[in-house]
């Protein structure tokens, strides 16, 4: 066994932490009845993720990770109940008697599923590592390899924003 | 680069380039729709030019082949015959018509560049642009009933229509943790000798599910009865039939990834054809809407075409580019009918047909061949396509998935043919008198044309089709 002081002791550890910080921030977002503390839950939940990343060796994935979701998403999420301000309501109406023993029974064969998944395949290291995932690979490969879809994500992005303007504002005479 | 690779994808982008254009001033609709119909054509014009070009496109992520070309074109002129069908755009407000040209435009787009695209992630951005367009179309209709059942459609097709991607990015990221590309034909060699392996059977599996929620495939249908309902005529009348084409072609592509030791893919197929089938042909049954009714009739035809699929030899992959492709021709020419039919763009209950052969005799009879044409009766594209299908899957060995396929035939000729026979048989006291637009009846009589010819004479049709699909194998 590792010592929990040598350096991969330590790393196993700091895995833990960030997976700990997930499952911590996804139970807390969807079992807020506040909204306000549900998007405190979903940060910290992207925080942990971004953790992952960066323990798998991709700095930048995680530093956008923490910048857009963590960072944009969460904030923009909060302007909106800012905005909104909505009613803090106790859940309304009886959950069926047999949704939880359901629910679990489903996550548990899910868990199940996909542990089962990892662990049967037989998987192979892909000969070339895979790019490094620092800041010049992934412009790099925006601007060759992936230059199609590149561009193709400011059309759907574009298109996102008309169709929010064009249904938001119920056309052009309000 | 030759230019003429991407002239079909060039030429929409243009038109929706301008039509934005339009948005931004005070254009009405009249002027937006001479501008996509006008591009339409010539987006079907250069499809017919660059049907045999042959190429590769930024960085080998954009494939331009036969079998690409051949689908951009059906998909082009399906494009065209939506935007006559729907010419009159009874159920969107004038004021956001140019929006509205603008997103089906970009929708298209995204379907052409679909069928081109080679490399996952590309693909799955040119579905993700088709999808987020037709999501916004949907509750553009107006609401004048007040009911809001096009904002629940809306809600409904964007969150199956998020999971289902979620789930095929999910499978997307076991297959390139396999194999470490996301290119299509490195993923081919690559996966074949792995395929025994369960992470790149779930992964591939999890990639169909994307395209299952185009095709409205058994368990990724639940969107369609609500969209079918809530979407204006007009746009049901794409929904249900161009996006279709698209999500036909590339099941076809993703499942040639499927090698000997990928079974497990094939049964669930199986399973899914037959569950879609029987789904949508019984709760068709019960059907009043005469949308929702071919929403349903849309389930069960999405398992008749997995049935040429999960054969994957050359043959079942062609019949199903037939059977979907006449689909489009039977689907256009019943909503043609719908469309005109109903007066101010509502929804129309099948009773709101009665009487129609001597309301609209012209439409009556489109009407009558489209059904006939659906339930699969002689001498329409309907029967050959199913029999072609039938045939072929009996040929390598799914008895009982036939004999499963022909009891659902005849469970659907009931409902269709109930149609029919409240347009022939009822009087139409008490509905008003249908005015037909000169357009409307040529498009009419050439798709009852196109539905007829197709089912006599199918071996043209189906040497192109094979001759696209070889190109894959």
């Amino acid at each position: 066994m590792t010592p929990i002081l040598s350096p991969q002791g330590l790393a196993g550890l700091i895995f833990l932490g960030c997976v700990a910080a997930t499952i911590a921030g996804a139970l807390l977002a969807t079992n807020a009845t506040r909204l306000i503390r549900a998007v405190t839950g979903l940060a910290l939940c992207m925080v942990g993720v971004a953790g992952i990343y960066y323990f798998l060796g991709s700095p930048f994935v995680a530093l956008m990770q923490i910048l857009i979701y963590a960072g944009a998403v969460c904030v923009t999420i909060i302007f909106a109940i800012m905005l909104a301000e909505p009613h803090e309501m106790k859940r309304v109406g009886k959950v069926h008697a047999l949704a939880g023993p359901a629910s679990i029974l489903a996550a548990t064969v899910l868990v199940w599923g996909l542990a089962a998944l990892g662990t049967k395949t037989v998987w192979q290291p892909v000969a070339c590592r895979a790019k490094n995932g620092t800041l010049e690979e992934v412009g790099q490969s925006m601007l060759t390899t992936y230059s199609m879809s590149f561009e193709l994500i400011s059309v759907v992005l574009l298109i996102a924003i008309i169709g929010s303007l064009a249904l938001a504002r119920a056309g052009r005479s309000k | 680069m030759n230019i003429m690779l991407f002239a079909p994808e060039l030429f929409l982008l243009t038109g929706a380039l301008v039509l934005f254009l339009l948005s931004l001033g005070s254009a009405g609709g009249g002027k937006a729709r001479g501008t996509t119909l006008l591009f339409a054509i010539v987006t079907v014009a250069s499809a017919l030019v660059c049907l045999h070009l042959e190429g590769s496109l930024f960085y080998n992520a954009y494939r331009i082949d036969f079998f690409s070309q051949f689908i951009k074109l059906i998909i082009a002129v399906g494009f065209l015959v939506v935007l006559l069908v729907g010419r009159q755009l009874k159920g969107v407000a004038d004021d956001v018509r140019a929006e509205y040209y603008l997103f089906l435009t970009m929708s298209t787009l995204g379907l052409m560049m679909l069928v081109s695209s080679v490399e996952l992630l590309t693909l799955f951005i040119a579905l993700e642009l088709s999808s987020y367009s037709l999501y916004l179309l949907v509750p553009m209709r107006d609401d004048r009933a007040g009911s809001r059942m096009q904002m629940e459609g809306a809600i409904k097709y964007i969150l199956f229509g998020v999971v289902a991607t979620g789930i095929m990015l999910f499978g997307m990221s076991y297959l390139y943790g396999l194999t470490g590309t996301t290119y299509l034909g490195e993923l081919v060699t690559r996966l074949h000798p792995i395929m025994a392996q369960p992470a790149a059977i779930v992964g591939l599996a999890m990639v169909l599910c994307g395209f299952f929620f185009k095709l409205a495939v058994f368990p990724f249908h639940f969107w369609v009865p609500d969209v079918y309902q809530g979407a204006s005529n007009e746009t049901t009348a794409f929904i249900a039939s161009v996006p279709k084409i698209a999500a036909v072609a590339l099941l076809i592509r993703m499942t040639t990834l499927i090698a000997p030791g990928g079974w497990p893919v094939v049964n669930l197929l199986v399973v899914l054809a037959v569950a879609s089938m029987f789904y949508g042909n019984l709760v068709a049954l019960v059907q009043k809407d005469i949308k929702r009714m071919l929403g349903f009739s849309g389930i069960a035809h999405a398992g008749y075409v997995l049935l040429g699929i999960l054969t994957l030899g050359q043959n079942g992959y062609a019949t199903a580019m037939y059977y979907i492709t006449g689909y489009l021709v039977m689907n256009l020419a019943c909503f043609l009918v719908i469309c005109a039919v109903s007066p101010k763009g509502e929804n129309l209950q099948i009773d709101d047909l009665s009487g129609l052969h001597q309301r609209s005799p012209l439409l009556a009879l489109t009407l009558a061949v489209g059904m006939f044409a659906l339930a699969g009766i002689p001498p329409f594209v309907g029967f050959m396509g199913k029999f072609m299908l039938l045939a072929n899957a009996l040929n390598e060995g799914y008895l009982a998935l036939v004999i499963l396929a022909a009891i659902n035939t005849a469970i659907s000729i009931f409902y269709y043919l109930s149609v029919v026979r409240v347009a022939y048989t009822t009087s139409p006291e008490g509905y008003p008198a249908v005015q037909v637009a000169g357009t409307t009846k040529l498009v009419g009589v050439l798709l009852m044309l196109v539905i007829i010819a197709m089912g006599v004479l199918p071996t043209a049709m189906m040497n192109i089709a094979t001759s696209a699909v070889r190109v894959l194998l």
